[in-house]
C-alpha cells in the first residue's frame, strides 16, 4: 500500500467517522464534532504514513501521537475547550485494542510465544502513546512558561 | 460579597462535574481556584485525586474553611467538560468587569450544565454501532462483517446502559461489555455465514479501550500530580486486563459448549 492514495484516504475517513460517532456519544457540540473527528482521522493517517516509509510500528504510533496531540495543543484553545478533550478524542485508533485481543486469542490456543510477542507489543505500543503525550504535554508546559517569562 | 462558605460550596460543585466527566486533576485545581478568584477569596489551596476532592478557602482574616467531597461515580463526558470551562471563563471576564452574579445564579447555572444533554439516548446508541463498525473496517474487515460489526456495537451500547444502572464498578462492566461483544457476535456468526469474526470483536473492543485513562494519566503524571497519574494508570491497566478476560473467558467457554 502507497501512502497517498485513496486506501488511505478510505482509512483516514472510517477512523473520522468512529471518532465522529465517539464525539456525539460523550456530548460534544458544535464544530468542536468536526475537529475532533478530523483528529481521529489524522492519527490515523499519519499512523499509517509513517508506517510506509519506516516499516516500524512503534517509531510510527510514537511519530502520530507527537503529530496529533501538537494538533490538539494548537486548535483546542481557539475554541476555548480543554486540550485534554481533544487528545482523548485524538488517539483512540492508535490504542492497542487488537493487540489485546490477539493476545487473548494466543493465548486460549496454547500458543505461547505468539501470545507473549502479542503481549509484549501491546505493551510497547501503549507505553509509546503515553511517551508521547508526556513529551508534547511538557514541552508545551515549557513554551506556555517561556511565553509568560517573555 | 458573597461568604466563605457558599464559595467553597461553588468551587466543589464546578471541580466535581469536571472530575466525574473525566477532566484531569490538573484542571479541576485550577477551575477551583479560578472559582474562589473570581469572588475575591484570593489564597486557596487544594488537592484532588480520581477519587476525591479537597480544598481549604482563606479570606483575609485568615479564618479557613475546609471541605472534601468524595467521588463515587465517573462517567466520560466531554462535552459537559467544555461547557463548564468556558462558563468558569465567563464568570472571570464578569468578575474583573467587578458585576460577578450572586451565590444562586451561579449554582443555578452549573446544575443546568450538570443535568445537560444534547442528544437523544438513541442517537448515542446508534452511534455507539457505527464506531464499533467504522473500527471493523478500519480493521480490514469486509462489508457484511461491517453490518455485523454494527449490530454488535449497537447491542453492547444497549447492555452497557443497562450494566451502568447497576452501578457495578469499571473492572467489572468492562469484563462483562467485552464478555457480551464476544456472546453477541458468536452467536450472530451462527445465522450469517461467510464472516471472520476477530475484525467484528476488535470493532466491538475499540468501544471500551481506556483512551481517556491513558490520556489523563500522562497528563496528570507531566503536570506534577503523580498520586493521580499512578492511579489513573493503573485504573487503564485494569480496564485493558477486564477486556481482555471478559472476552477471554467468553471465547473458552463457548469453545467449550462445542458451537
Amino acid at each position: 500500500m502507497r501512502p497517498f492514495d485513496s486506501l488511505t484516504l478510505m482509512q483516514f475517513l472510517w477512523a473520522a467517522l468512529s471518532i465522529f460517532g465517539f464525539a456525539i456519544r460523550t456530548n460534544l457540540k458544535g464544530f468542536s464534532i468536526l475537529l475532533t473527528a478530523l483528529g481521529g482521522g489524522l492519527s490515523w493517517a499519519f499512523y499509517l504514513i509513517s508506517l510506509y516509509y519506516t516499516k516500524s510500528p512503534l517509531l510510527s504510533v510514537l511519530i502520530s501521537t507527537i503529530l496529533v496531540c501538537s494538533y490538539s495543543e494548537l486548535v483546542a484553545p481557539r475554541f476555548k475547550t480543554p486540550v485534554s478533550v481533544f487528545v482523548i478524542c485524538a488517539i483512540i485508533p492508535l490504542v492497542p485494542g487488537s493487540g489485546l485481543y490477539y493476545t487473548m486469542r494466543a493465548y486460549l490456543d496454547q500458543n505461547m510465544t505468539e501470545a507473549s510477542s502479542r503481549m509484549l507489543q501491546t505493551l510497547m505500543i501503549a507505553g509509546t502513546i503515553s511517551i508521547g503525550i508526556a513529551i508534547v504535554s511538557s514541552v508545551t508546559n515549557l513554551i506556555h512558561r517561556v511565553m509568560n517569562k517573555l | 460579597m458573597i461568604s466563605i462558605k457558599e464559595v467553597t460550596e461553588l468551587a466543589l460543585e464546578s471541580a466535581r462535574i469536571i472530575l466525574q466527566s473525566g477532566g484531569t486533576t490538573n484542571r479541576c485545581e485550577k477551575i477551583m481556584s479560578r472559582v474562589c478568584a473570581v469572588f475575591g477569596y484570593h489564597k486557596t489551596e487544594s488537592f484532588v485525586t480520581p477519587t476525591g476532592l479537597f480544598i481549604t478557602v482563606m479570606d483575609k482574616d485568615h479564618t479557613a474553611n475546609t471541605q472534601l467531597m468524595r467521588i463515587e461515580t465517573r462517567r466520560i463526558d466531554l462535552g459537559k467538560i467544555s461547557q463548564l470551562t468556558r462558563y468558569i471563563n465567563e464568570l472571570s471576564q464578569c468578575g474583573k468587569k467587578g458585576n460577578c452574579p450572586d451565590y444562586s445564579e451561579v449554582m443555578r447555572r452549573l446544575k443546568e450544565i450538570d443535568a445537560f444533554s444534547p442528544y437523544p439516548e438513541w442517537l448515542k446508541l446508534l452511534l455507539g454501532g457505527l464506531t464499533s463498525a467504522c473500527f471493523c473496517l478500519l480493521f480490514g474487515g469486509s462489508w457484511l462483517e461491517t453490518g455485523v460489526a454494527y449490530l454488535v456495537g449497537l447491542m453492547v451500547s444497549i447492555s452497557l446502559r443497562y450494566i451502568a444502572i447497576l452501578q457495578v464498578n469499571s473492572f467489572l462492566t468492562n469484563a462483562l461489555g467485552a464478555a457480551l461483544i464476544v456472546l453477541f457476535a458468536k452467536t450472530l456468526d451462527l445465522y450469517i455465514i461467510g464472516i471472520k469474526l476477530d475484525t467484528i470483536i476488535i470493532g466491538g473492543i475499540m468501544l471500551l479501550v481506556p483512551g481517556l485513562a491513558i490520556t489523563n494519566a500522562m497528563r496528570d503524571m507531566m503536570s506534577g500530580d503523580l498520586v493521580s497519574g499512578t492511579a489513573r494508570a493503573i485504573e487503564a491497566f485494569l480496564i485493558s486486563v477486564a477486556i481482555a478476560a471478559g472476552s477471554g473467558s467468553m471465547l473458552k467457554i463457548w469453545s467449550l459448549v462445542g458451537y
